[in-house]
């Protein structure tokens, strides 16, 4: 063994390290703050993006620990109603709007839709920076009026108190808003025209890997949806501003309206959030398990089932706001529509471990652990989607706690999966493999511990965005204050180990996963043109079976338990086939 | 630090059970499907383990039956929960016909309601947003059990939502229009109402009670002799407020004072007792003996006091004695108006804010 040899020679000094070859990569193409900021290489706008939100997660992060820690005491532990009302408000439109929105699609997707598509870059580079200059205008707006004064509507801006009672910043929290829904359109066009225009030869629509897709349905409520929103904010400033009446009933207006308008958004918005996190999952729970997906198609098109009828079921947030009762009925039954390609996903992605070989890195326990809060999530969601039990549980933590299964136990979870699967693609550096097992699993059991509670403090009628509540609910509130002090410090892990990973981490190799996509040809971190070619698909996207990426060529050895002793891989070098050891079942 | 919840909370009206019902169908089937999964993603983690396996992986590309299956089952599970659920949510949407009505109105930050009788109770709300006389009438909404009421409420400002977890009801009150929640209360007690939709700073603060009571109990408080809406005095808009107005407005609190130099007895908690007489004997004092104490003061003198008080007979109308009976009949220990107070504003009234200082806390 090394050590041995180190111990034993210690008049020979070790051999000098071997000089770094400075392969040309898009990180060390050119230096400097302005290559940076005037660049139109998707790969370092998907990285301007990645530093942007991860400010905005850590913004919203604190804002969160502030209603947390509030909310130990039932008359307000720390900060008056105002501040608290300000806080969760701030949590909720840099989360929503600022981290969650762009997280996937605007940082992993600008990074790898082109690569795994086989292409340079996107369809319009330009507009792709662009989005990154519209959304920090945008940003930088909100994150203005939330810290000058703060805005205290909650996100969901309802009027006639955002137009009329509020005395906070709301018109340019909302111009905020306004403006970096553009950079949500462009993004959203610009996936949209890539996917369909910058195909390499061979990638057939039936050959995409599955994030493709997923970020393809995205792309069309971002490019569908948006609008409504920029619309309905804008109508909303007008009447602040100018007090002409369109919401508020005292000059003419009908609140309703609003609420219509904001959901028509809002609602197919968190699709804009979960499917993208759907589509990680896809990728990473078959790299790991060495299987195809399972059930290909129906994945594929149920999210695209997910993207078109989600935009069907807005007023399902309106049950008890005063729309009719056939209206209620027509939309609860919407509802249900979209929660079956929902459990078609996660019935694949459980078969598709079925006869895997399984390993256990951080991307799948990110991707596992996305599986397991997103089926509580997206089951509990069917408690608030059924006109029965939705009268009751409406407005109180139980929803709560549903939409944060599904939006940070479903989408941050998926979120640090792809950060977690691409991020030697994305530096050229390995992370700390112990430390991720033990942030993954850490984030896991907080969020149980945080949200867990909060469902029945939901089930016993506790309102939502209420800084002081009955003394019985505390314990409960205590509770989940506890859970998520471990969910911080299960989030402050990755920052910890990522950022060190970048100066101390060993070097990627091009194929650390032994992946199947082709990001994974190219070398890592990638060139700046990503492909010495141009590559010629000839197969689908999780041949792991067979063990050949999609330009036929073989894999690498996968990492894991097993790499280095087993027999099966010291066939060492993989020939075209792969390993010719592998024996190969074809089922179905 | 309080104890744990109960595992069902309180159940207090029909609409409860029917939810629990339903919810409870809900959580078992998806407790059972959810559980299905993580069992099976649980047993191929670990059956399937690279450690455990060759490495190498069949090439299983998926099943159209399967598809079919897992796309078809959950549907009708699904629809099975729309169809229950449309049908529980049937029964809170439609009122019967003969359900009492009670008009209830929000607005920032404290609720109201008014009787179709014309009581007048608020129901709660945050005390630093109300002025004097509303603080401290701050009271319940009392409803009488196994009694359908029907609720019709709006909002004067923004939107509000008036919720009764133990009756697993909620209903948005908008400003500008009526909205109808119904309850059948089937259990005496005390429960919470709580502002379920965000409306500014003390949201949190716009929380009522409501107190369901038995049909005498009800009748009582309407009357005006059982304040069960909360407060000390007789419930606005009962025939004992009216006669406590009465009272302020004849001068009888005058002498009948709590005060030490009172020229006349005090006549809290007087009703129901025996009354020791002057010359000897007593009187259970009921509403024949208070009348009569009324119209012919002299007939019957209180052991201890002096004949002084001047006769009301016919100074006053039959309506106005039985509103004073009333009202004598409601007096607890310690509700005697002060003989300064002001004549209160009916709850509710069209009036302006009274002039004084600004109350500590409140805009």
């Amino acid at each position: 063994m090394s050590i041995a040899v180190i111990h034993g020679g210690l008049a020979a000094s070790p051999p000098p390290p071997e000089p770094e070859p400075a392969t040309p990569n898009y990180l060390n193409n050119n230096y400097g703050i302005w290559s940076w900021l005037t660049t139109v290489d998707h790969k370092r706008i998907g990285i301007l993006y990645l530093i942007s939100i991860s400010i905005f997660f850590i913004g919203g992060g604190i804002a969160a620990g502030v209603v947390r820690t509030n909310l130990l005491s039932s008359t307000g532990a720390i900060v008056t109603e105002d501040a608290y009302n300000r806080a969760f408000t701030a949590h909720g439109v840099l989360m929503l709007f600022f981290f969650l929105i762009p997280a996937v699609p605007a940082v992993l997707g600008n990074f790898l839709i082109p690569m795994m598509i086989g292409a340079k870059d996107l369809a319009f580079p330009k507009l792709n920076l662009a989005s990154w200059y519209v959304f920090i205008a945008g940003a930088a707006c909100s994150t203005w009026a939330i810290l000058a004064g703060g805005i205290d509507t909650g996100w969901t801006l309802y009027p006639p108190y955002s137009t009329r009672a509020s005395q906070a910043n709301v018109v340019p929290g909302i111009l905020g808003v306004f403006i970096s829904g553009f950079s949500s359109i462009m993004t959203g066009l610009n996936i949209m025209v890539t996917v369909h225009k910058m195909r390499c030869p061979g990638m057939t629509w039936g050959r995409l890997p599955l994030f493709v897709w997923s970020l393809y349905g995205t792309s069309l409520i971002q490019l569908l949806g948006t609008p409504v929103i920029a619309v309905t904010l804008i109508l909303m400033g007008t009447e602040r501003i100018s007090g002409v009446g369109i919401f508020d009933p005292s000059i003419g207006g009908d609140p309703l309206l609003f609420q219509h308008l904001f959901w028509f958004y809002s609602h197919p918005a968190v699709y804009i959030m979960i499917l993208p996190g759907m589509g990680v999952v896809s990728e990473v729970l078959t790299c790991f398990s060495r299987k195809n997906i399972f059930g290909y198609h129906a994945v594929a098109w149920s999210s695209m089932g997910i993207a078109v009828v989600g935009f069907m079921l807005w007023a399902h947030h309106m049950f008890v706001a005063g729309i009719s009762f056939y209206s209620a009925l027509l939309f609860s039954f919407l509802s249900m529509l979209v929660a079956v390609p929902s459990a078609i996903k996660v019935f694949n992605w459980t078969a598709t471990l079925y006869r895997g070989s399984i390993t256990f890195q951080a991307p799948m326990l990110f991707a596992l652990g996305f599986v397991v809060l997103f089926v509580i999530g997206g089951l509990t969601g069917l408690f608030l989607a059924t006109l029965g039990t939705d009268i009751h549980l409406h407005d109180t933590y139980f929803v709560v706690a549903h939409f944060h299964f599904v939006m940070v136990g479903g989408m941050v979870m998926g979120y640090f999966a792809g950060l977690h699967f691409w991020w030697p693609k994305m530096t050229g550096r390995m992370y700390s493999d112990w430390w991720s097992r033990v942030a993954a699993s850490i984030i896991i059991v907080g969020f149980f511990l945080t949200f867990i509670p909060q469902f029945i403090l939901g089930y016993h009628g506790m309102p939502r965005r209420s800084p002081n509540y009955a003394p019985e609910f505390q314990i409960y509130n205590v509770m989940s204050t506890a859970g998520a002090s471990i969910l911080g410090l299960g989030y402050l892990l990755p920052a910890c180990y990522l950022s060190l990973s970048l100066f101390f981490g060993d070097r990627a190799t091009a194929n650390p996963w032994s992946a199947t996509g082709l990001e994974w040809v190219s070398a890592s971190p990638p060139t700046v043109f990503n492909f010495e070619f141009t590559p010629v698909v000839v197969c689908g996207p999780y041949e792991y079976a067979i063990g050949v990426d999609q330009l036929g060529r073989g894999l690498p050895e996968p990492p894991g338990p097993g790499s280095a002793d087993d027999p099966a891989s010291r066939d060492g070098p993989t020939g075209p086939a792969g390993p010719m050891k592998k024996e190969t079942e074809v089922v179905g | 630090m309080s104890s744990l919840l109960p595992f069902i909370p309180t159940m207090a009206s029909t609409f409860a059970v029917k939810f629990e019902i339903l919810f409870w169908y809900i959580t078992i089937v998806t407790g059972i499907a959810g559980l299905a999964v993580y069992a099976g993603m649980l047993y191929f983690c670990v059956r399937y383990r690279r450690s455990a396996t060759s490495g190498s992986t069949p090439r299983i590309l998926g099943s159209t039956r399967l598809e079919i299956a897992w796309t078809v089952l959950p549907m009708f599970l699904f629809f099975s929960f729309f169809g229950w659920g449309a049908v529980v949510f049937n029964h809170a949407a439609h009122p019967p016909a003969d359900a009492m009505e009670v008009f209830v109105i929000g607005k920032q930050w404290m609720w109201k309601a008014q009787y179709s009788t014309g009581h007048r109770v608020i129901i709660g709300g945050n005390p630093r947003n109300m002025n004097e006389v509303e603080r401290q009438s701050i009271g319940r909404l009392v409803l009488p059990v196994n009694r359908p009421v029907k609720i019709t409420l709006t909002s004067e400002d923004v939107i509000h939502d008036f919720g009764v977890p133990a009756f697993r009801s909620k209903i948005d009150v908008l400003p500008g229009r009526y909205t109808t929640v119904w309850y059948h209360p089937t259990r005496i007690g005390e429960y919470h109402i709580y502002c379920d939709q965000y409306c500014g700073t003390w949201h949190s603060l716009m929380v009522g009670k409501i107190a369901v009571v038995g049909e005498q109990e009800f009748d009582e408080f309407l009357y005006g002799i059982q304040p069960l809406q909360g407060t000390e005095n007789p419930v606005d808009g009962s025939l004992a407020q009216e006669g406590r107005q009465l009272f302020l407005k004849l001068q009888c609190v005058t002498c009948h004072s709590a005060n030490a130099v009172a020229k006349a007895p005090v006549l809290e908690g007087l009703y129901g007792t025996r009354v020791p007489l002057k010359g000897g004997g007593a009187e259970v004092a009921d509403e024949a003996y208070i009348l009569e104490s009324i119209l012919k003061p002299r007939a019957k003198i209180v052991s201890g006091w002096e004949p002084i008080m001047p006769s009301y007979e016919g100074q006053i109308t039959a309506d106005d004695q039985a509103a004073l009976v009333a009202y004598i009949r409601s007096m607890k220990r310690g509700t005697t108006p002060d003989v300064t107070a002001q004549f209160p504003a009916p709850n509710g009234a069209p009036t302006e804010r009274p002039k004084q200082p600004a109350s500590p806390g409140g805009k």
